[in-house]
């Protein structure tokens, strides 16, 4: 059979190599395209013949790799990651044709950037061996250092390596926790061994409580760092403001902090000294990440430091679906992050276009742009719209499922949560008020509307957030049969 | 009866110095060349030699040198960075009246180095690194005509013969209490030094003898002017060859001498482990200088290795090992591009001061995108971002220390790799972030073969470790 994983991940660091290595914007961007689209061939071809009804991983592979460290390659999907793959592999390709006819120095590092990311990324999203998950993981933090170092706004040079230092610091931490999870199923059985369902099942063996929730603590933060998660956030509004459109996306599409609290955490949580006391501390994370982040995009006059705050408001409602327990819940936190995704690359993308072509992204020095750029507006607003959780699209699927199953375990965190919701509409209509509505700035000049191949990678990603907004199922059935059976593991331990 | 052909690498590596001595009293400065192209041949079979030979263990020359897997691979790690070198600096002597005498000090510091790896007598030890020393403090001075190399010279030469002194002074101790220099011996007789005045006073003078050499705070004050003042590829062998000799040597004499003493010299190792890594990164994030930032940076990857004197494992050996490895490919290939950069600003002008500093390093993507990718490489794999050779090596080294329990540690090493990420991704950001009106150069080719086969040892290392480890495995199973 294919080695379909294999493929998804290779590819796009294959072509990013020979992007790398062409001479002219055009051939980079072609054979970044082309790199692109194979692997969104490959993984459509994949999800196509998943099976959603199965919990168990799929499309195996695994090979020694360093056998005298018990390390193997091996990879596998379930519904936890497929949404996330088929995710990166549908937006990355707009995401280039977005940037099709951007001006730009050394196009083919922009773009072997891009592709070289996807790759990692992915890797995350397949590696079923702690150490190749560790290795793609700090390989993601490459491309986006370039990324926002080199094509960044003015204060690229502090946003670049606060983003790395802080990330790499808590990938460090995590690694730790790794460590204590390795050589405690080597001391139990004898036998060196980096598989990560094994580890994780060795994990309840563990004697010592304060190890245990040490080494729980431990991968915990490197996870809520990049979800990331108040207060660990403060990394975020800089980076992600600070790079470049394209690196907002692939900052948007890097999903790996949330993947791991559904694919290391949730199974480990049971099993810790204190789970109570740790289903609360993810709770009230996720409950204050949501209100703090919704205030703070409130109070931004940048329009694309506002996006960036209410990401981290977004992202809350996964820590707080995780930490609901209850299987909708979960998947509710699962699709919040596939949603997020579409929704705030249609975000980050509209604020792009408005800062090139206005040269500005603070919002009292837009306004009237709606007269100008009609078709912008249109899907800014419905992005806007999915942001803050219209129903009919994929924002409010999320957060409903978010919200109403997490009742049942935490109410007071809900009930924090719901406070936030109406500042969530408050800034997002503001910002569209003030910014697209209302009498047009003429100290902006003659502003020209969206290109083709902006409107054309846009368009399609609203369509996909109106789509999965009416009929979630292709993507949410695999969550909840993967959310089922983490719950159902849970279950045994009576917790 | 001796088998001789166990001693292949360094018969190899001597005759080729005297080939290329005798070579050099009959060759013009232009046609010296061509000692450069035998001195890298001679290092290449010996190389396969070593490798060829590697896992046979024997005991010749009455018991005072010792073939074994430990020595054979660290022969390696000497012979991988000599090659490097090598290779590199035949475009740096290029035209060169002493070319040949470069090279002979080249080899014969590399037989110094190969000839510490195999003894088990302290006092083949000590000739051999003696030898090893004497060279480099030649090489250190190569460019007569340059204070700054001339100043490196003598400081390395002043401190390191005050190591010397140190480290026979504490040989004699050894001697003295137990009555031989054999290691093994030693290790038998070890009881005589145990609990006594003595043992203490020789476990300081040994660790300050072979401290100034691996360069751990406090005694590595000759380090960073060294390194920055000598010429960028003699920094090459300096930070990545002689100071794995003292890795070595130390290995030889605390673990296999004086292993009895373990309890007083892992707490010793413990502080300076943890002083010379913290010092060395904390230091380095000020350095405007890229051979000074590399030497303090050097400083820290020593203090890692240290780690395995601390942490004692199997593992933790296995990592510490795998590292001096690591160490050679990553720290030779940076100051190979470092070298590659200064050659390219003096060419441009001569009479620049500060060729190594860090703005020269600005827009290098553009002005030597070779170079520049190589550096790129190697600075990260020096603050280990995988899937390079120098994160397997922490990989390795940091995990033992967890299996040992010893978190505090593991907690330390960690907070110093996250902190020298800042100083290396400073040298990335000059390189391809800033923005430079130089031109694009045309970048040596001897230079960009060195780089490149420094790379793919990094890469290699860390994306199919298995055949490393394994060996450096049985390495350390030597020594435990």
């Amino acid at each position: 059979m294919l080695p379909i994983l294999s493929l998804i991940v290779l590819i796009p660091i294959l072509f990013s190599a020979v992007t790398f290595f062409t001479k002219t914007k055009e051939q980079a961007r072609i054979s970044a395209l082309v790199g692109t689209l194979i692997t969104l061939v490959l993984t459509m071809y994949m999800y196509f013949s998943f099976d959603s009804t199965s919990a168990a991983m799929q499309f195996e592979e695994a090979a020694n790799w360093i056998p005298s460290l018990g390390i193997t390659y091996h990879l596998g999907v379930d519904g936890v990651s497929m949404p996330l793959i088929l995710l990166n592999a549908i937006v990355i390709p707009l995401l280039i044709i977005y940037t099709w006819n951007d001006v730009r120095a050394a196009p083919n590092r922009f773009y072997a950037l891009i592709l070289a990311m996807q790759g990692a990324v992915i890797g995350v999203f397949v590696s079923l061996d702690f150490f190749l998950f560790y290795v793609f993981w700090e390989l993601t933090l490459v491309p986006l250092f370039f990324m926002v170092n080199i094509w960044g706004g003015a204060n690229k040079k502090h946003a670049a390596i606060k983003f790395f230092i802080y990330t790499h610091v808590a990938s460090l931490v995590m690694l730790l926790g790794i460590f204590g999870l390795y050589y405690n199923a080597w001391s139990l059985n004898g036998v060196p061994n980096m598989d990560m369902a094994y580890l994780i099942g060795q994990f309840q063996f563990l004697e010592s409580e304060i190890a245990r929730d040490a080494i729980f603590l431990a991968l915990l933060f490197g996870f809520i760092v990049k979800t990331p998660v108040v207060p660990f956030h403060s990394w975020l509004p800089d980076a992600y403001s600070e790079a470049p459109t394209a690196g907002s996306v692939l900052f948007i599409l890097l999903k790996i902090g949330g993947y791991g609290l559904f694919r290391v955490m949730l199974p480990m949580l049971p099993f810790t000294a204190t789970p109570s006391l740790m289903i609360t501390i993810m709770g009230a994370l996720g409950a204050i990440s949501i209100i703090y982040g919704a205030f703070l995009a409130l109070a931004q006059k940048d329009l694309k430091r506002m996006i960036a705050y209410s990401s981290i408001s977004h992202m809350g409602y996964v820590t707080l679906g995780a930490a609901g327990l209850v299987s909708l819940s979960i998947s509710g936190a699962m699709f919040q992050q596939f949603s997020h995704g579409l929704i705030m690359s249609i975000m980050f993308m509209s604020c792009g276009v408005i800062q090139t072509k206005t040269g500005t992204s603070i919002i009292n020095n837009l306004g009237g742009l709606a007269q100008k750029m009609p078709k912008l507006t249109v899907i800014m607003v419905l992005g806007f719209m999915a942001s803050l959780g219209l129903p009919g699209l994929t924002g409010f699927i999320a957060e409903f499922l978010v919200l109403t199953f997490s009742f049942i375990n935490m109410p007071i965190y809900v009930i924090i949560a719901l406070l936030a919701i109406v500042i969530t509409a408050a800034y997002h209509l503001w910002a569209l008020q003030r910014a697209m509505f209302g009498t047009f700035n003429e100290k902006l000049g003659d502003i020209v509307d969206i290109s083709s191949y902006q409107a054309f990678s846009m368009g399609v990603i609203a369509l996909l957030v109106v789509y999965f907004g009416w009929h979630p199922s292709p993507v949410l059935d695999m969550m909840i049969t993967n959310s089922e059976h983490i719950v159902s593991l849970m279950a045994v331990m009576g917790v | 009866m001796v088998n001789l052909m166990l001693l292949a690498p360094e018969i190899t590596i001597l005759v080729t110095g005297l080939i290329v001595l005798l070579a050099g009293l009959f060759l013009s400065a232009q046609s010296k060349k061509i000692v450069g192209y035998i001195a890298i041949l001679g290092c290449v079979v010996a190389m396969l030699l070593t490798i060829s030979s590697f896992g046979t263990t024997a005991v010749m020359f009455s018991n005072s040198l010792s073939i074994d897997a430990l020595s054979q691979f660290f022969k390696i790690v000497f012979l991988t960075v000599t090659t490097l070198v090598c290779i590199a600096s035949v475009k740096y002597t290029d035209g060169n009246d002493h070319a040949d005498e470069y090279y002979v000090l080249v080899l014969f510091a590399t037989i110094g180095m190969m000839m510490v790896a195999s003894a088990n007598d302290l006092m083949v030890l000590f000739v051999a690194f003696e030898l090893a020393s004497l060279a480099t403090y030649g090489l250190a001075g190569f460019e007569k005509k340059n204070p700054a190399s001339i100043e490196a010279s003598m400081k390395y030469f002043i401190i390191g013969s005050l190591s010397a002194a140190l480290l026979l002074l504490g040989i004699g101790y050894v001697y003295g209490a137990t009555g031989t220099t054999n290691i093994e011996g030693i290790a038998q007789n070890i009881d005589l030094l145990l609990n006594s005045p003595m043992g203490i006073l020789s476990l300081v003078l040994l660790i300050a003898g072979f401290g100034f050499k691996i360069a751990l705070v406090p005694f590595h004050m000759w380090a960073p002017d060294t390194y920055q003042g000598a010429p960028s590829l003699v920094s090459a062998l300096l930070a990545a060859g002689s100071k794995k000799m003292g890795i070595i040597a130390a290995f030889k004499v605390f673990i296999g001498a004086l292993i009895a003493l373990q309890a007083d010299w892992q707490i010793a190792f413990a502080i300076l482990a943890v002083l010379t890594m913290t010092y060395g990164n904390i230091v380095a994030l000020s350095q405007t200088s890229v051979k000074r930032m590399l030497a303090y940076s050097s400083l820290a990857q020593a203090g890692y290795i240290t780690m395995a004197f601390v942490v004692m494992t199997p593992m933790a050996l296995t990592g510490g090992i795998l590292y001096a490895l690591s160490h050679g490919f990553m720290k030779a290939g940076a100051f190979i591009a470092t070298a590659a950069v200064v050659y390219m600003v003096t060419s441009e002008n001569k009479d620049i001061l500060n060729a190594d500093h860090l703005d020269n390093f600005k827009g290098l993507g553009r002005r030597m995108p070779i170079t520049a990718l190589s550096m790129t490489v190697f600075v990260f794999a020096l603050s280990g971002i995988p899937p390079t050779a120098g994160y397997m090596s922490k990989f390795i080294l940091f995990s033992s220390t967890i299996q040992s329990g010893l978190v505090w540690l593991a907690v330390i090493a960690i907070l110093n790799s996250a902190l020298s990420l800042y100083y290396y991704a400073r040298v990335v950001r000059y390189m391809y972030a800033k923005p430079t009106d130089g031109d694009r150069v045309s970048e040596p080719l001897p230079y960009v073969i060195a780089l490149l086969l420094a790379v793919a040892g990094v890469l290699v290392i860390g994306i199919w470790p298995e055949p490393f480890v394994s060996m450096a495995m049985e390495a350390a199973s030597v020594l435990i």
